[in-house]
């Protein structure tokens, strides 16, 4: 009886106290339904399936995510990842795969530090700044390539390296097709929340994105803190364009339009507040697979009125709860 | 009224002398005369718009004096930032700006002055030793938390302010000024927050405490300064005069 007790309270104190406890919940409460519902869903085909649909989406949520925390957002990501895989891209094809990585990380990470920059000089708004960049960024990119779509049937050096299929796992669990850029996301998701929730710099960024005016009078480098945050968000959507490259082969200047949208509601979904001051990296992944198991199982639903192309309705729904059930959450704190 | 003797003011904690602020052909301040002693409560009183919050600016460096001069521990000095101010010891508590609500106390406490231990080539912070550093030092100047971890959004008004005011004490500060620190409290937890002040008196701190309404620290203060409209009304100490007279002088039914 005692020992059911301090489970009860144990549960009670990690839901009031994680913001990822509600986006877990959500994941598992959908697994579970699509699982009892859905024919052919529980099986690892489509779990894997899922984590892999949910690469890319992940890959911008964890950069997303930390920049929300210190209250601002990127609306430029989607053009950012774009650019990274025109790079990758190009440098790869070239045989210089290991200099394609390195500005395919620079170069977005500089441009998500260039919308900071422009934020902090003139105090206009995030979402204006990056509406702004957004086109901007695209726009350059299509002047440079001229348009012209990238794309190649040979195998490069690092395919395997960030996309290649996880073997190890995939030998253990038959029918499972994991890649090895779950690594990398897990990884990276790994660092990122413990900057975020461990160092002074995220420190000072949960204070930035709550109460700039009490982080400024403690002496917190306001200014440099939103930098730095966009430059995090700027170098993710540099990963995503490394994985869109390395797995598909192909890009054009159109790539990634609106996976920016597709990333905030990632996080939203995952528990960061849109307000900032407050979210959870870890939340933002479970965000991103959330979405990517709703399309899987509304794919395999077949649901008449819901086709696939049409499970943005399904996404517009769940962002709206989620959002609904993070305010009940930290209202009953 | 106590009369304003240069020599003296020098030589007590602030000091800050013949203060003249314009802003452009608006004069905010004009040649006003301001200090507080160690272990000396001083409140500054006026109405809206006199000036009071243009004065502590200068003294937290977020302005700078058109005219006048500032003295810290009898030297003239020069305070061109906040964080400038900080440095020497003055340390601010506001009523919005003083502390992160979406943040744990300890993390507030500590903020912009994290503990932190190494790994290797990597600093993390030293959250245990932040929770039980933030709980001990807020528990010898009279502050009972429950938890350093529970956010600061939690809290009532009152225990916000007497954190602000306890983190002030522990970091060392010699001037604490608080804006309005218990205009939105209740009186119980207004009760409080005056003995904390009383607390920081005792360790010899100087308190600048700025409100427009008597009411607030007439129970506290040591003396009062009223400013109106920019002009410096007259600094008074304890018992000089009533509630009604001090009132009185803040609105300018009454001149000095």
């Amino acid at each position: 009886m005692k020992a059911s007790v301090s489970w009860l309270s144990k549960i009670r104190h990690f839901y009031s106290n994680t913001t990822i406890a509600a986006p877990v919940t959500v994941l598992i409460v959908i697994l579970v339904l699509f699982s009892l519902f859905v024919p052919k869903f529980f099986s690892f085909r489509s779990f894997s399936g899922i984590i892999n649909a949910a690469t890319l989406n992940g890959a911008l949520a964890i950069g997303i995510a930390f920049l929300m925390v210190s209250g601002e957002f990127d609306l430029s990501v989607g053009s950012n990842l774009a650019i990274s895989a025109y790079i990758y891209g190009n440098f790869s094809v070239a045989g210089q795969p290991f200099l394609g990585l390195i500005f395919a990380l620079v170069v977005p990470a500089l441009l998500g530090a260039v919308n900071g920059v422009i934020l902090v000089w003139t105090g206009i708004p995030s979402f204006i700044v990056t509406l702004g960049t957004k086109y901007f960024y695209r726009g350059m990119l299509w002047v440079i390539t001229t348009g012209s779509m990238l794309q190649t049937v040979d195998v490069l050096p690092m395919d395997k390296i960030f996309t290649g299929r996880l073997d190890l796992l995939n030998n253990l669990i038959s029918e499972a097709n994991f890649r090895n850029s779950l690594f990398w996301l897990l990884g990276l998701a790994f660092i990122f929340q413990i900057i975020l929730g461990k160092t002074k710099f995220g420190n000072h960024v949960f204070s930035v994105g709550s109460n700039p005016g009490a982080a400024l009078g403690q002496g917190v480098n306001v200014a440099r803190v939103k930098i730095l945050s966009f430059a995090i968000s700027g170098l993710m959507a540099g990963v995503a364009g490394i994985f869109l490259f390395s797995q598909f082969h192909t890009v054009r200047v159109a790539s990634g339009d609106g996976m920016d949208l597709y990333a905030i509601a990632a996080a939203v979904v995952g528990g960061t507040l849109i307000t900032g001051g407050s979210g959870n990296i870890w939340g933002a992944l479970v965000g991103a697979l959330i979405i990517s198991t709703l399309r899987t199982g509304v794919v395999l639903l077949n649901i008449p009125f819901i086709p696939a192309d049409n499970f943005e309705a399904i996404v517009g729904v769940t962002i709206i709860l989620a959002a609904i059930l993070n305010m009940y959450i930290s209202k009953r704190k | 009224m106590i009369e304003v003797n240069h020599e003296r003011g020098r030589n007590s904690l602030v000091w800050m002398e013949n203060i003249t602020k314009k802003f452009g052909t608006i004069c905010a301040l004009r040649d006003i005369n301001f200090g507080v002693q160690k272990g000396e409560v001083r409140a500054l009183l006026g109405d809206n718009g006199a000036g009071k919050s243009t004065l502590i600016k200068i003294l937290m460096g977020i302005h700078q004096p058109t005219v006048g001069q500032i003295y810290f521990e009898g030297r003239p000095v020069k305070i061109r930032s906040p964080k400038e101010a900080r440095e020497i010891g003055i340390e601010a508590v506001y009523q919005d700006l003083a502390l992160v609500n979406l943040m744990s106390i300890s993390r507030n406490f500590f903020l912009g002055r994290e503990v932190v231990k190494k790994v290797g080539p990597l600093k993390f912070l030293d959250l245990k030793n932040m929770e039980s550093i933030c709980r001990s030092s807020l528990h010898d100047i009279g502050i009972e938390i429950r938890s350093a971890t529970e956010r600061v959004g939690s809290l009532s008004g009152g225990e916000r302010q007497s954190i602000a005011i306890g983190r002030g004490v522990y970091f060392g500060a010699k001037v604490l000024i608080l804006d309005e620190p218990t205009s939105a409290l209740s009186v119980a937890e207004t009760r409080k927050v005056l003995s904390y002040i009383e607390n920081a008196r005792e360790r010899q701190l100087a308190t600048i405490f700025i409100t427009h309404n008597v009411h607030h620290v007439y129970m506290v203060a040591d003396s009062y300064t009223i400013i109106r409209q920019g002009h410096n009304v007259g600094t008074y100490s304890k018992g000089e005069l009533s509630e009604e007279d001090i009132a009185d002088l803040i609105t300018g039914d009454r001149e000095s």
